[in-house]
């Protein structure tokens, strides 16, 4: 327990990458958390006439067909926050058990796990994901589920191989001496032991979860009815935004992505750091 | 031990590829509608046509004979009509807008890897300088932004408001050229932005994976003995490079896969004719033949470029051969 903590004040105090990656991420949250206070308007209503430039009503000006950029701007952080950790998560649940029962039982269960992630590493993930999205249909859950599809071959492969020099070492020998199944020695003493790193690889990925869910909906595979920071740039290209000026309209929502993106990474390289023990070393 | 590593290497790459043939089969047998029945609705086509088009395409057939009969198609080039450019076929499409792509994808091939390996070295070398921690921040902010917004923004620079680069196309609509050199000029001229902002956005994770794998190898034994020796700046360097530039150009190996379908939002933005921008059309439209032609052919073209980065990687590492992966 002290030592969690001791590495939480490493990662969120003394090292300035983490903090100011976890500053950010805050940031965000706070803004989705109070989207219904902070937003002047129902992103959805028709509030103004359309292409409106930006005035004292209307902070960023309106779209194409009268809604409110600004309002819809700030409910656009509860989607990417949403992707960003629900797909990473659900990669990581599956990668995490397939890893462990792979590299604790070892035999054809392993082989079956190590083959399946090789296969899902080699295969095109980005056209695969944006083909299977297209047939999939747009909707919001759809898009985390073909993320986690992609994400949990990286969270097998790390989880097994951290399992491989676990299940080696004296308290899982004691553990299996004192007669604990199988089961209570994956998840009981080992699941503990790998959780750290899932951890900082979730954060780690919730960047490029980030960035697909943007680039699907700008390409329109997104979700119609949530309004995510793609789905704004999309209509403001569709409705040739930069053409008459109106470049807040773009320049907003793709700062806020590239901003969120960037702490998730700065938190998350500053845990690796922490809790990869390889990383320790070969920084000066 | 090779062959060992060869041989899982090749059945890896015969089930990948078995696996896009099989998706390649059903996913567009799992939609509403077959390929007859659409073309018939959108271009109201008599029913003897609808029946010709069926029976050639055996969509009256058992599922394994349309089976038999798809694994032929893909092999020969009969990919089918495209829904939306009637009567035109998905090939003769395909091979119209390869060769922007590749002329797109080839330069950013080097420009990419270049500028983002000689950021990477040169940050690995001066590890722990302001240096350093400047272009390890500056690669994690870029490697966050999206390209296509980085895209938009210089469009509104560059074209909006200089207008000194176009933003859309290849070639200027309409234009005639009185010699090679003006049509050479233009496809440069139109080729700037492209391939800028790609440049700018895509060379972060290079740096990154080259930064940490200099300051891998900079820490290594036989690096600390080579300084001991008292050996030049330059020869150490040069002793570094050699191990450090794996990883990189493994990334590179792996990229050039991507080439055929690789830039969808990138041509895309910039509504540049080449596969990627007919991929983004036939989603837009619902062209399942193109789309599925398009993804085995980049399929085909990624399985191979995988293939062969694990092969060169075996052959320049020979540490590699000898451990089991996991």
């Amino acid at each position: 327990m002290v030592s969690i903590l001791r590495d939480l004040r490493y990662i969120l105090i003394e090292n300035r990458m983490g903090l100011i990656g976890f500053a950010i991420i805050m940031f965000f949250t706070l803004i989705a958390i109070f989207a219904d206070i902070i937003a002047p308007y129902n992103p959805y209503e028709l509030v103004g006439p359309p292409y409106t430039p930006p005035n004292e009503r209307f902070i960023l000006g309106t779209n194409d067909i009268g809604q409110d950029i600004f309002s819809e701007f700030i409910y656009g952080s509860r989607i990417s926050l949403y992707v960003g950790f629900t797909a990473p998560i659900l990669s990581s649940i599956i990668g995490t058990i397939l890893g462990i029962i792979a590299g604790y039982l070892g035999g054809y269960i392993d082989e079956l796990v190590v083959g399946a992630v090789d296969v899902m590493l080699a295969l095109p993930s980005l056209p695969l994901i944006i083909i299977l999205a297209a047939y999939l249909g747009p909707s919001l859950n759809n898009i985390i589920l073909v993320l986690a599809i992609f994400g949990w071959p990286g969270f097998a492969r790390m989880v097994r191989s951290q399992v491989l020099s676990l299940r080696e070492r004296a308290y899982v020998e004691a553990a299996r001496a004192t007669g604990a199944g199988s089961f209570r020695i994956m998840f009981r003493h080992i699941l503990p032991h790998v959780v750290p790193l899932v951890i900082a690889n979730i954060v780690l990925s919730a960047t490029s979860a980030i960035l697909t869910e943007a680039g699907l909906s700008f390409l329109g595979l997104g979700d119609p009815i949530a309004k995510s920071w793609g789905q704004i740039l999309r209509r403001a290209q569709v409705g040739h935004a930069l053409h008459q000026g109106l470049w807040l309209w773009v320049f907003t929502p793709g700062l806020a992505i590239a901003l969120l993106g960037t702490g998730f990474t700065l938190l998350g390289v500053a845990i690796e750091e922490k809790v990869n023990p390889r990383l320790k070393h070969s920084r000066r | 031990m090779l062959r060992y590593f060869l041989l899982s290497r090749a059945i890896r790459m015969l089930a990948v590829f078995f696996i896009i043939i099989i998706l390649n089969f059903i996913l567009p047998r799992a939609m509403p509608g077959n390929p007859a029945s659409i073309l018939a609705n959108e271009y109201n086509l008599p029913p003897e046509t609808v029946k010709i088009l069926v029976s050639l395409w055996k969509l009256d057939r058992p599922l394994h004979e349309q089976f038999v009969a798809y694994i032929e198609s893909l092999f020969t080039g009969q990919w089918g009509y495209s829904y939306k450019y009637y009567p035109r076929t998905v090939y003769e499409l395909v091979m119209e807008r390869l060769p922007w792509t590749l002329l797109l994808q080839g330069v950013t091939s080097i420009t990419v890897p270049a500028f983002g390996m000689l950021m990477g070295i040169l940050a690995g070398w001066r590890r722990g300088t302001k240096y350093d921690v400047a272009v390890t921040i500056s690669a994690i902010i870029v490697y966050a932004i999206p390209y296509y917004w980085l895209a938009l923004m210089f469009q509104y620079v560059f074209g909006y408001q200089l207008r000194i680069f176009p933003i859309a196309h290849a070639l200027t609509p309409g234009a005639s050229y009185s010699n090679f050199l003006e049509y050479v000029a233009d496809v440069l001229w139109h080729l700037t932005l492209p391939v800028l902002v790609v440049t700018l956005t895509a060379y972060a994770s290079y740096t990154l994976v080259t930064r940490n794998s200099m300051v891998d190898i900079l820490e290594e034994d036989f690096m600390f003995v080579a300084r001991a020796k008292g050996l030049p700046e330059r020869t150490l360097m040069k002793h570094a490079l050699r191990n450090a530039l794996l990883p990189p150009l493994t990334m590179l190996a792996i990229r050039l896969g991507h080439i055929v379908g690789g830039a969808v939002i990138t041509e895309t933005v910039f509504s540049y004719p080449g596969v990627g921008y007919l991929i983004y059309e036939s989603i837009m439209f619902k062209d399942y033949p193109v789309l599925n032609a398009a993804f085995f052919m980049l399929s085909i073209t990624v399985i191979v470029a995988n293939f062969a980065a694990d092969l060169l990687y075996a052959v320049v590492d020979p540490r590699i051969r000898y451990v089991r992966r996991g």
